[in-house]
């Protein structure tokens, strides 16, 4: 049996989460310049939003998927709004910032946990209800397919947005000089805000559809982020195309290295890619 | 008694890996968040020699700082080159891989069975059985640690950490290579936190990986900014509120799960007020 | 012979030349002033010089080391070489003390491990912040100081690491008069302990006043040098500065 297809395809649906994951936070990353640690809790609140809305109260998947990830969104932005726009103001360092995100990462992590319990939930009613598609030898299941195509329109709409749209102009001042925009007559804090809504709303989207495709737990967004934020170096920090192309490279990495060693170590495997990029190439792939 | 002599003994430890960790972030200004995993190759090396062989408690517990010196030697040459956020998202990254050898390596550490009947320790005939006696030990040891601590601190080499946290390359300029500085600040307090590791494996005579995870380093991260950055006489306040915390939260009166969930909760809860309010701690002397 | 020299110098970045192919020698024993309009690469020639920048083309030859192509900026010192900042980059959540003591320590990591304050140096340390008027508030943090302060901070620093060159940058920029008198004896001090100077300084009569010899650079390349009252007349060097 020739198992190649087979991994090229798990290759390419690890890189379409990471890549969800990698462009949310290389937006956000691009605007404000710090390590926004809670991104990453914000898959276990859009994934456990649709618990709730979806299993426990009934309501069809696709609007409990939109209500997960406008919760994703709203939380990314009160977060802004009451913890890192107070921080901005108050002239505090990245490393400040980082350590508040850390903090709350643990704080949204122990609330959900307590909640919902920290026990594993899932998504789907049954096993095995999936329509599977078979594409050059690989198996795909549907959720697969869905993630494959929300990498694509996530990461398409996002370059499109920023390049052809007013706001996205006005995201790409912020993001080059904070200051400069301010003082030209843009209101930077509320297009941070925006760029929170928008990227915790990926970041919700990306914890949902990891759901569907296998479980749901509290401390899910550690994992997810960390493969994230290696993506978003090694394609190149800040860039919404070098963190897609990182998150590609790091799916394909993991699960090809995968082959030959057990795949417990696919955690280490990734940080050995980062530890290696960070030695002969810290600026990354695109080199920002 | 016997409870209060039990937590003098875990306030020794969380004050060890306190004080060490304060040397990177407070005095150097480097975020680590990697310092769970030397007090676990501590814990592990002391616990597999003393089960495995009889070389005694003192050879066995120098032989896991000697280990964890070379490993943090290896680490510290790659991190050195970094500050700010990327050495953060390092250092997480080696705190993972260090988790993921001490779940799955399992021929050595048995893996999530953890490595049950450790020896209490034994030195120079005295067999430190008893809590009574085992405080001592854990407490002369804290002194050993504080002491060496605020030699460094007072020394040249502490006031050149202080400037590498300030302006690394204006003080490079002054001829200082601070790679040296950063990378051997880091071998230091990886040894102490390895001998925290010790006299905690010895102590709980039980080890297994789940308290050798990143969040033991938030903890420890925790006690150093609550206490204070760059102030020593901070991390034992830092370690001794921690400490006593969860003692007020058990007096509150939670359910068995949800207490320590309430816990992370409240670590992270503090460190968001601490960075908006008071970003240099109870007593520090820097803000971050 | 000079002291420092640079030849064809050339300093990049992202495609604009900053400085293009300069040649320039520093006398030793002497003050030389360095002007030009913003963006003539005055400062970025003290950070090339300092290390703190790359160079692409040309050498560098200075006290005793020959032709370097790439310098490191802790090896300035053992070129003889100190320097100031433009942004004043003091140590600031740290004491006035303890920004002096750090640049009289000792470099090796193990030796400095094992140093504690030693009178000596603390005199010395004495000695730099009274030449600037700041022994008394020795245990203040950088941080909490005024501009003017900060600025004679940062110049006792290095006057502190008794090199041979000394490279000022605008030292006089933003201070009171009382403070101007200050730095200029200092520099002058220093150069009768036959040490040698290289400000950059806007203000024409500083430079008249101070230097032996002036540079004036225009778009990264060397317009004009020589005596400070035939050199600031020339035509081209006004033209430089007014626009024509």
């Amino acid at each position: 049996m020739d198992i190649i297809p087979q991994i090229i395809a798990n290759s390419i649906i690890a890189g379409s989460v990471y890549t969800l994951i990698a462009v949310s936070f290389n937006l956000i990353y691009g605007a404000t310049k710090f390590f926004n640690i809670t991104h990453g809790v914000m898959t276990a609140i859009g994934a456990y939003a649709v618990f709730f809305f979806g299993k426990q109260m009934g309501l069809s998947v696709w609007v409990a998927v939109l209500i997960g990830v406008l919760i994703a969104g709203m939380i990314g932005w009160l977060l802004d709004r009451f913890i890192y726009r107070p921080l901005r103001e108050k002239k505090a360092s990245q490393l400040a910032l980082l350590v508040a995100s850390l903090g709350a990462f643990t704080v949204l992590q122990a609330l959900i946990a307590i909640i919902f319990t920290s026990r594993f939930q899932t998504l789907t009613h049954g096993v095995g209800v999936q329509k599977t598609f078979e594409i050059a030898g690989g198996i795909i299941t549907q959720t697969q397919v869905l993630i494959v195509i929300a990498a694509l329109v996530v990461t398409a709409g996002l370059m499109f947005f920023l390049k052809c749209t007013r706001f996205g102009k006005a995201v790409r001042a912020v993001s080059d000089d904070n200051e400069v925009s301010k003082i030209i007559g843009i209101n930077t804090d509320r297009i941070i805000g925006i760029i929170f809504f928008i990227g915790s709303a990926i970041a919700g989207l990306a914890g949902i559809l990891v759901g569907f495709d296998t479980a749901i737990e509290p401390t899910m967004g550690l994992v997810l982020l960390l493969k994230g934020v290696i993506a978003a170096i090694v394609g190149g920090i800040g860039s919404i195309y070098g963190g897609a192309i990182g998150a590609l490279l790091l799916g394909f990495v993991e699960n090809f290295g995968i082959i030959k060693i057990a795949s417990e170590w696919k955690d280490a495997i990734a940080f050995g890619l980062l530890i290696l990029f960070l030695i002969f190439r810290p600026r990354g792939i695109v080199r920002t | 008694m016997e409870y209060l002599l039990h937590l003098a003994i875990l306030f020794s430890i969380y004050a060890i890996l306190g004080l060490s960790l304060n040397l990177i972030v407070g005095y150097t200004g480097l975020l680590s968040v990697t310092h769970a995993a030397f007090y676990g190759i501590g814990a592990y090396a002391t616990a597999l020699l003393l089960i495995k062989t009889d070389i005694g408690f003192l050879m066995s517990g120098l032989i896991g700082i000697i280990l964890a010196a070379i490993i943090a030697f290896l680490i510290g040459m790659v991190l050195s080159k970094f500050d700010g956020d990327y050495y953060a998202l390092g250092s997480m990254g080696f705190c993972i891989i260090a988790f993921s050898v001490f779940l799955n390596w399992q021929d050595l550490t048995r893996g999530p069975l953890g490595l049950p009947g450790i020896p209490k320790p034994e030195i120079f005939g005295i067999e430190f059985s008893t809590s009574a006696l085992f405080v001592i030990l854990a407490a002369v040891i804290l002194i050993a640690i504080y002491f060496a601590c605020r030699c460094i601190a007072n020394s040249s080499f502490g006031r050149v950490l202080k400037t590498i946290r300030e302006d690394e390359q204006a003080i490079q300029v002054f001829g200082y290579s601070t790679l040296y500085f950063k990378l051997t600040v880091f071998v230091i307090s990886a040894m102490m936190a390895a001998v925290a590791g010790s006299l905690f494996a010895a102590y709980i005579t039980y080890i297994d990986p789940s308290t050798f995870t990143i969040l033991e380093s938030v903890f420890v991260l925790a006690i150093v900014i609550l206490g204070g950055l760059a102030n020593l006489r901070g991390s034992l306040l830092g370690a001794l509120l921690l400490i006593m915390l969860p003692e007020i939260l058990r007096f509150v009166g939670f359910p068995g799960e949800i207490a320590g969930q309430m816990r992370e909760l409240t670590y992270g809860a503090m460190l968001i007020a601490l960075m908006l309010w008071r970003p240099q701690g109870l007593i520090g002397e820097y803000k971050l | 012979m000079s002291i420092l020299e640079t030849k064809k110098l050339t300093k990049r970045f992202d495609g604009v030349v900053a400085i293009n192919g300069l040649s320039i020698g520093i006398e030793a024993e002497t003050i030389t002033g360095i002007v030009g309009p913003n963006g003539s690469g005055k400062t970025t020639l003290i950070n090339v010089l300092s290390g703190m920048l790359p160079f692409e083309n040309g050498s560098v030859r200075v006290n005793n080391a020959e032709n370097l192509r790439v310098i490191r900026p802790r090896n300035i010192p053992l070129y003889g070489i100190t320097r100031t900042f433009q942004n004043i980059r003091l140590f600031e959540q740290m004491t006035v003390l303890d920004n002096i003591m750090v640049v009289l320590t000792k470099r090796n990591v193990f030796s400095a491990l094992f140093e504690r304050h030693t009178a000596y140096r603390l005199k010395q340390a004495e000695d730099v912040l009274r030449a600037v008027n700041l022994w008394e508030k020795r245990n203040d943090l950088a941080i909490n100081l005024s501009y003017g302060q900060r600025k004679l901070l940062e110049i006792a620093r290095a006057l502190a690491m008794q090199s041979d060159i000394f490279l000022l940058d605008e030292p006089f920029a933003g201070l009171f008069p009382e403070m101007v008198k200050t730095v200029s004896g200092i520099i002058k001090d220093l150069k009768d302990h036959r040490k040698t100077v290289v400000l950059i300084e806007h203000n024409m009569n500083l430079i008249r006043e101070l230097c032996d010899h002036v540079i004036v650079m225009d778009g990264g390349v060397l317009l004009s040098q020589g005596v400070p009252e035939r050199v600031l007349a020339e035509k081209k060097v006004i033209e430089a500065y007014l626009g024509k």
